[in-house]
């Protein structure tokens, strides 16, 4: 049972990582929490949806186009409505308040033109389950789990290894001093909302497969944006862990003490943690963070 | 002047003269009687609640063809309350202001429960259509009846009682588990109720496990009901928690035969469940092939070349058709008067059958609950057998 347990927690934790990424590298360059995060997470999913009911591809190719479209879309999503708020030095919180607008025209516009209606993938894996030590575990969660781990492992090598990643880490440090340097910033962050975006891209084609898809499902990213706090908004590892340990938290309160007290018991050792480490398990000091 | 300000400003006298177009309310007929509906046109129960919106606005062509009530003609007033306890209170208030004569829906309990005292304010009947849960008719406070609360179809109890009874005698179910939203009144009791009716036949609950709305997630409960062995699962949740329910209790390798409620009752559990929820049953509250609505079945089809999604459409037709006879009945549709004669309707045909209305309680009596099984190969709710309300 106990092993039960944890493997559950983990594959959940895993998704939760996954969409904790986005909100912590959005949140390390320009400071502000992306909440349009989730309406990105949605419509790649839409977008790997029709990807794979209308054209009929394979997950491969539907992954690949919803990382692809997901993250233009980001791009997209920043050009138009953080880029002049940004430009005229607009405090971050206008940018989250931004951001929260966007998720919402995004959410009712899907509502008005494709509508209401929850769809299911098709079943890529089929009810395929995977056995370890009396556990089990269906072949899609360990799936998910390894691409998850996967490219948090990608990005952070890339954040670490490449120039462009310097750039970015050079940005995270000081936007105007990088550009200073002649680092061209606009590019700079526009890789950064792509790379959210991409990522927004895997974990609704996930969500999408181990759920549905429909206009909300990105209110989901509450729990990955909680995750991010955990661990550190704007630390890439702390994101991982933080996914990780509130999907565990969560899976071991909801087995060992209740069901119906869990999200009581693990927002309570939220508070209780940020009490305790104000920035997260990985956090560094900030002072404004929103 | 500023170069934005030259845009702003008739952009604001545009969006006065829309807000000032759409503020006065549908426009309405030299002297109809107005009926309001509130209904869900979008969000969750979209698909029950816009096949609902046709049945009514079919059968209203009818009664109009034939004089509509008491020689005036009928006119819905029709809002959207997205399945949705706030909307549901403020649709409520807004028919109250648009002076309707008696309201159809809402559709479920907690939105049902949520508008009762608002309507019962502005004297307007209430027929709600789907609506089971007990407290829906009776204050729960006080355990009086709602004067102006109605309502054409069974009650939780009952349908609790009937999953139960099905699991006992047909599935031969000793031990059973229940899976249920802890966010729903419907949910909260009719896992309640079906408690007590398994347990009154002698067999053992041995587990209760909650889920809060919206969560999508069940595989932590689901993995302590998978130790504990049942032979039933007892999902009463609507289609979309049902399916995720079944693919995760089918990933963790729970065999237990699933049971369900009236709400599992669309066309998209299977598109959402697959395979996951393959020979399950539910308790419906009609069925397609229940010879006593082939007729509408077959009108229904001719005019909007689908199916209807029942059972709402039928509900929301036979709230309509009490309206229309209790005002008959009445010689008025004034408030007091039109409740007085819901109250003591009897034996009137109705979509679904006939129907009386029980004084005490505002409940019909002796209505029937069908079992259906899904069956995915065939894409169909088969049907499996029907009980007679008790």
């Amino acid at each position: 049972m106990f092993l039960q347990t944890l493997v559950t927690g983990l594959s959940i934790g895993g998704i939760y990582a996954l969409m904790a990424v986005g909100y912590s590298l959005i949140f390390s360059v320009l400071s502000f929490s992306n909440f349009a995060h989730g309406a990105v997470i949605m419509l790649g999913a839409y977008i790997g949806l029709a990807l794979a009911t209308k054209l009929h591809l394979g997950l491969g190719l539907v992954a690949a186009g919803s990382v692809v479209g997901a993250g233009i879309l980001s791009v997209c999503n920043e050009r138009v409505a953080y880029a002049a708020l940004r430009r005229r030095r607009a405090p971050s919180l206008y940018l989250m308040i931004s951001a929260m607008g966007c998720s919402v025209f995004l959410e009712n516009m899907v509502y008005a033109t494709i509508g209401s209606r929850f769809y299911a993938f098709p079943e890529f894996f089929g009810r395929r389950v995977v056995s370890v030590g009396g556990s089990t575990l269906s072949l899609l969660d360990l799936f998910a789990f390894a691409v998850s781990i996967g490219a948090i492992l990608a990005l952070h090598l890339f954040i670490t290894r490449t120039k462009m990643g310097i750039a970015i880490r050079a940005g995270v440090n000081d936007m105007t001093m990088c550009s200073l340097m002649g680092v061209n910033t606009d590019r700079l962050i526009a890789v950064v909302f792509f790379l959210a975006g991409a990522f927004a891209g895997v974990a609704g084609v996930f969500l999408g497969i181990r759920y549905f898809v429909y206009p909300t499902m990105g209110w989901v990213t509450n729990k990955a944006y909680i995750a991010a706090v955990i661990g550190g908004l704007g630390s890439l590892p702390g994101a991982l862990i933080g996914g990780l340990v509130l999907g565990v938290l969560e899976t071991l309160v909801s087995t060992y003490v209740s069901s119906v007290l869990r999200d009581v018991f693990s927002f309570t050792m939220l508070i209780a943690l940020l009490i305790w480490l104000p920035n997260g398990l990985m956090g560094h000091e900030t002072e404004d963070k929103v | 002047m500023n170069k934005r300000m030259r845009y702003v400003r008739p952009m604001f006298a545009f969006a006065c003269l829309f807000a000032f177009l759409f503020s006065g309310g549908p426009a309405m007929a030299a002297d109809a009687v107005r009926i309001g509906h509130t209904v869900s046109l979008t969000g969750g129960a979209s698909m029950w609640g816009q096949s609902e919106a046709n049945a009514v606005d079919m059968l209203v062509k009818k009664f109009n063809a034939a004089g509509g009530i008491l020689g005036r003609p009928i006119e819905i007033v029709r809002y959207d309350n997205r399945a949705d306890a706030v909307e549901s209170v403020n649709v409520a208030s807004r028919l109250a202001g648009d002076k309707v004569i008696a309201v159809i829906g809402p559709a479920q309990s907690g939105n049902s429960i949520a508008t009762a005292p608002v309507l019962e304010r502005a004297q307007i009947p209430m027929i709600v259509t789907t609506a089971t849960n007990p407290y829906v008719t009776i204050d729960q406070r006080t355990e009086k009846v709602r004067p102006y609360a109605f309502r054409p179809c069974f009650i939780d109890p009952f349908q609790g009682t009937v999953a139960a009874r099905f699991a006992v005698d047909r599935l031969n179910a000793k031990k059973a588990a229940v899976l249920y939203d802890v966010g729903s009144d419907y949910g909260q009791w009719l896992s309640k109720y079906f408690d007590d009716a398994f347990t009154a036949r002698g067999g053992q609950v041995v587990a209760k496990e909650a889920f809060r709305s919206e969560e999508l997630d069940y595989r932590a409960q689901l993995g302590k009901i998978k130790e504990l062995a049942p032979d039933v699962l007892f999902i009463p949740t609507s289609q979309k928690e049902a399916a995720l329910a079944a693919k995760q209790a089918r990933d963790l390798g729970i065999a237990a035969v699933l049971l369900g409620t009236d709400n599992w009752g669309s066309p998209d559990l299977i598109d959402l469940g697959g395979e996951a929820v393959n020979g399950s049953y539910f308790v419906n509250l009609a069925d397609l092939d229940d010879p006593d609505i082939r007729e509408f079945v077959a009108e229904y089809r001719t005019e909007f070349g689908s199916d209807p999604v029942l059972p709402n459409p039928i509900m929301a037709q036979d709230a309509l058709i009490m309206i229309v006879e209790a005002a008959k009945a009445a010689g008025s549709v004034e408030g007091p008067k039109l409740a007085e004669a819901l109250a003591n309707l009897k034996g009137i045909k109705v979509t679904s059958g006939t129907l009386t209305v029980d004084p005490a309680d505002h409940n019909p009596l002796n209505k029937p609950a069908v079992i259906q099984k899904v069956d995915v190969a065939k894409k169909a709710f088969v049907f499996v057998e029907k009980y007679q309300g008790e």
